[in-house]
């Protein structure tokens, strides 16, 4: 299969790359204010020869010679225009100057950093622009990239105020976060309230629900690929802000101007000492904080070649007086060398590391003890991009990860009753190679075919399990150090194609397969740091995906207007849930034995209606859509609703350029409840009244609305000072939004029961006050 | 711990709003089911089975007990039958079980049969029970504290009841010796601690009579205390809502527990 396909690129090829008296223009895009390379710029040399820029700034367009119209083109900055004659090959890099330089109006704000290509078989794809994350108004005025995802169809939020999300019926596991190529295994500060990416040190944002390119694998549901500025190479800048809960700084400057620059952004959060403010003593003794740190530096070395150093480190900390502590924290490193090896072939090297961890605490009298985890991956990615003439695009490579995984240690002094138990560690040396071509059959028809062969092999030292189907160890095999456990190989076909009808409509088809190592075992409800991320075994299968999206894209009214429908289909595999009973912090080796295996699917249809120009920009999106699993051992093996399972979901967003000085917005949102597993009845024992359950997942939370209004004053610019006030109201209408739903005793009469609901955001008001100095 | 994890999220959000109110859930009601509470311990009239059936949501909490019921436990060789002196309370003064042996019980109510095993563990002594002070969420908590010397190798398991001024508290406190094996333990109860709307006045204080039962337990009624605790009291935070893992065969709720039990009573300083 795998070989046929190759051939079949080889031959596609050949056909085409044969041409005669054709050259190649080609560059990078960098913004003149900043340096700032500029992702997914707009190059055009008519309207036949359009293309966009990589994630490092770099474009190559082959063309027949002659004259053309040269357009450079992105938004929030001024388009460049020139005459080409391209009679030999030619590099034309370009500085593209800021659009708000140069206008002396009010600025129209645009929403999205780049509009949907109708021609591009890329669907699934959405990004978002620091506009839009600087003016949605969220919980405590604490800007948010993920929290404004949530906003767009098929995305979801795992609950209130929550920055977790679910992709198109997918767990929160499922998505692969990427910052600057590193993953980020846990994504959340302050228990999910906020997430680790820190907007003023981020770039670009794209998430994937749909026709992934091969060069992303490893999760089943999304890819959210996140980049940090570079670092202004041309002036100094200062900027800053301070919030209700958190104040942060960024500094970015030359190194060498022109040539390299650094950036350091910092944030920390004084949540605790907003809870020391309450008179409760039950409040106030809890610790509770995050800050996070994100350098980056890059050096040009030459015309060809370009080095990046990038680091991000967070941690949170919660605690009870002395007795109970829970830290928990990423921290990633990238280093990456971009090689332009000529007009036509662009290579990246990346170093990747990755770690997460976590650390209990407890001291309970003679309770002593602490317990530590952590995954640690370190990788190695190469990859080419090779624009091989103006039909195709080509890019492959490779990727190798070596991940160890320490599952829970405790560790404990002496006088303390408990013991130290180390618990083993796993291995696993993660392999992938992709190939991915993106062929422009004629104007109108375009496909992308790729391919991506993932091998996941578990390695010793270790044991390993045969278990019964009641979860009983039946034998144990042990491992040597280094020895393979068991190789697991993946084909994974990704497939996209694209047909444009005219010049403001296409439709879009896509299949891809994707596959997942590494599994997040939380035990459903809610999530929280310490829940488990463990790799395949002999016995966990690796899970896999298979989704079939078809769309339609229309612009309306001269583009103003953009109109999105996408249609899913999903099957899942190997999905994973805990026995009933589990103990989910239990020492022991035999994960296994804990666990049910079984399958899921999901299937919705995505309407998207976006403005994007004017002083009045936002969306409407709107998803209908069905998440179910089936896993034998739970809810007597029948299908049953997803968690996630949400059958409406709306979000309106509205941004309105009032004048110079003011911007004003507001978002509403509008879900069907969770699906939750509530009581049918109840009994006694141990003279407690105890709840008797049927199904899993049979009931709904109540539905949820909320309204947010936000404000942004401009205040007064000075020539290298200029600073704004943000003002946001959450949940506007104060609408309690049932955060849990607890069954119990009444406390007014014992002999009955009933269902308390607990609402925990209302009314929420923030201000924040944020500088630029240059 | 991920209860105090949820407890601390929902108490400092309480600092923007704690809205909690009562609302009507409605609930499908389901077939009734038998429910057996079955307990057999080391002390002379510590036998005694519970038959009760489950009641809709909406329904008061006094049990519909069971009535006319077979109930016979034994060992292999011999078993005895149980009178039901009043209606749904099965008991034999005579059933005194011995550590190291294997119980079975059978239930038969009309047509229906229940069985389950529990084999009574070694007996652990309870060396002492006093009284720690521990600030919790900025209060001051009595927390009732067994000191006992865990046997080194055999997996153990425990179970405490504690009753302030003769009433029972309505919490579930099951332990392993997964950490602590083969130790000098000194268990503290969190009594009070982490639970919704208890009143200052209902909590430990000083003049007390607090009164703790050590129970020794077999690993499946562990697992059915540890389950029943996580995922069966009705609370929202914590795994999702399911049956406790139940060692009973044939369909009835409940369990079969034959265990020691040992009690200490102290008055709070």
């Amino acid at each position: 299969m795998k070989i046929l396909l190759l051939g079949a690129l080889v031959l596609l090829m050949g056909t085409t790359s044969f041409a005669q008296n054709k050259f190649t223009v080609s560059g990078t895009v960098k913004s003149a204010s900043k340096g700032e390379t500029i992702i997914g710029a707009t190059v055009s040399a008519g309207a036949n020869h359009v293309t966009r820029t990589n994630e490092y700034g770099f474009y190559s367009l082959t063309l027949p010679e002659g004259t053309y119209p040269l357009v450079i083109s992105s938004v929030s900055f001024t388009a460049y225009s020139d005459s080409l004659n391209l009679r030999k090959n030619t590099v034309v890099n370009i500085d593209l100057l800021d659009a708000e330089q140069t206008l002396e109006e009010v600025v129209i704000s645009s929403t999205a950093s780049n509009r949907r290509s109708l021609g591009s078989p890329q669907m699934g794809m959405e990004k978002i622009s620091p506009q839009d994350i600087k003016n949605v108004p969220v919980l405590l005025g604490e800007k948010d990239a993920i929290k404004v995802l949530q906003l767009l169809p098929g995305i979801k939020s795992a609950g209130e105020g929550n920055s977790g999300m679910y992709v198109r019926g997918g767990a929160a596991d499922q998505n692969l976060i990427l910052l600057d190529e590193a993953t980020v295994y846990n994504a959340s500060h302050l228990l999910g309230f906020f997430s680790t990416f820190n907007s003023d040190a981020v770039k670009d944002i794209a998430v994937y629900k749909a026709g992934m390119p091969a060069q992303y694998g490893g999760r089943l549901s999304s890819v959210l690929d996140i980049k940090m500025n570079d670092g202004n190479n041309q002036d100094f800048n200062v900027s800053g802000g301070v919030g209700l809960i958190s104040a942060k700084l960024n500094v970015e400057g030359p190194i060498q101007k022109g040539k390299s620059s650094f950036l350091v952004s910092g944030r920390r959060t004084y949540a605790d000492m907003f809870l020391k403010l309450s008179n409760d003593s039950s409040i106030n003794t809890n610790q509770l904080y995050f800050y996070d740190f994100n350098a980056k530096m890059n050096y040009q070395l030459g015309e060809k070649d370009r080095l990046y150093i990038s680091g991000y480190l967070g941690n949170d900390h919660l605690g009870v007086g002395d007795l109970f502590g829970l830290d928990w924290g990423n921290t990633t490193g990238t280093l990456r060398w971009n090689h332009i090896f000529n007009n036509k072939l662009f290579s990246n090297t990346s170093l990747i590391y990755s770690n997460y961890k976590y650390k209990i605490g407890i001291n309970s009298g003679a309770d002593i003890f602490d317990i530590f985890s952590n995954i640690r991956d370190y990788n190695l990615k190469q990859e080419f991009q090779w624009y091989l003439n103006n039909k195709n695009s080509l890019r492959f490579g490779l990727n190798s990860t070596y991940h160890t995984i320490r599952p829970g240690e405790v560790t404990s002094p002496d006088s303390s009753s408990v013991n130290d138990k180390l618990m083993q560690k796993r291995y696993s040396l993660d392999n992938a190679v992709f190939a991915t071509n993106t062929w422009k059959a004629s104007d109108k028809f375009s496909l992308t075919y790729g391919l991506r062969l993932s091998a996941f092999s578990i390695l010793g030292e270790g044991d390993f399990y045969n278990i019964d189907g009641e979860g009983k160890v039946l034998d144990t095999v042990h491992y040597k150090s280094g020895e393979v456990v068991k190789t697991y190989l993946n084909l994974e076909p990704r497939l996209a194609a694209s047909y444009q009808f005219n010049n403001s409509s296409s439709v879009k088809a896509s299949y891809v397969r994707n596959t997942q190592n590494l599994h997040l075992i939380a035990n459903s409800t809610s999530s929280t740091p310490t829940d488990k991320w463990v790799a395949s075994t002999n016995i966990i299968k690796p899970e896999i995906s298979d989704q079939f999206s078809l769309g339609y894209y229309k612009d309306l009214r001269d583009g103003l207007y953009e109109l999105n429908v996408e249609t899913y289909y999903k099957t899942m595999q190997n999905q994973i849930d805990y026995r009933d009973g589990a103990d989910v912090y239990n020492g022991n080796n035999a994960i296994e034995s804990e666990l049910l295996f079984g399958k899921g699917r999901a299937y919705g249809v995505e309407w998207l209606l976006r403005k994007r120009t004017g002083r009045l920009s936002g969306w409407i999106s709107y998803t209908l859509s069905k998440t179910e699993r089936q896993i034998n051992g739970i809810n007597n093996g029948d299908w049953y609703n997803a968690r996630q399972d949400r059958t409406h979901d709306i979000a309106i967003v509205a941004m309105y350029q009032l004048n110079k000085k003011w911007t004003l917005s507001a978002n509403w949102v509008y879900y069907t409840g969770d699906a939750v597993t509530f009581p049918a009845g109840k009994y006694i024992i141990d003279d407690q009244t105890t709840y008797y359950y049927t199904e899993r997942n049979g009931y709904r939370m109540p539905n949820y609305h909320r309204l947010d209004l936000g404000a942004t004053m401009q205040l007064k610019q000075r020539k290298r000072w200029s600073s704004e006030l943000t003002f946001s109201l959450y949940n506007a209408y104060g609408r309690e939004n049932a955060y849990t739903i607890e069954f119990q005793d009444s406390k007014d009469d014992p002999n009955k029961t009933v269902a308390n609901q607990l609402a925990i955001f209302k009314f929420i008001p923030s201000v924040s006050y944020n500088f630029k100095f240059k | 711990m991920r209860n105090i994890i949820l407890y601390i999220i929902i108490l400092t959000a309480g600092v923007l709003c704690s809205c909690e109110k009562e609302i009507d859930v409605k609930l499908q009601g389901a077939a009734k089911k038998y429910v057996i509470e079955a307990v057999v311990t080391d002390k002379a009239g510590g036998c005694r089975v519970l038959i009760s059936q489950t009641k809709d949501f909406n329904e008061d909490n006094t049990p519909i007990t069971v009535s006319g019921a077979r109930v016979q436990i034994g060992t292999g060789d011999s078993s005895v039958m149980l009178v039901e002196n009043t209606p749904g309370v099965y008991e034999s003064s005579a059933l005194k079980g011995i550590p190291g042996t294997t119980y079975n019980l059978q239930v038969n109510i009309e047509s229906e049969t229940f069985t389950a095993r529990s084999t009574m563990p070694s007996l652990v002594k309870m060396d002492s029970l006093y009284i720690t002070e521990e600030m919790f969420f900025g209060d001051k908590y009595k927390l009732p504290t067994i000191s006992y010397m865990d046997p080194v190798g055999a997996l153990n398991f425990y179970r405490f009841m504690v009753y302030v001024n003769g009433t029972k508290k309505k919490q579930i406190f099951a332990f392993n010796d997964e950490l602590t094996d083969g130790n000098r333990n000194a268990t503290r109860l969190f009594v009070d601690v982490d639970q919704d709307d208890v009143e200052d006045e209902e909590k430990i204080k000083t003049g007390d009579l607090v009164k703790v039962e050590m129970l020794t337990i077999d690993a499946p009624i562990y697992k059915y205390f540890f389950s029943l605790e996580n995922s069966a009291t009705g609370d929202s935070n914590s795994a999702t809502p399911a049956n406790p893992v139940s060692n009973i065969q044939g369909g009835a709720l409940g369990y079969f527990s034959v265990h020691t039990l040992q009690s200490m009573e102290v008055r709070v300083p």
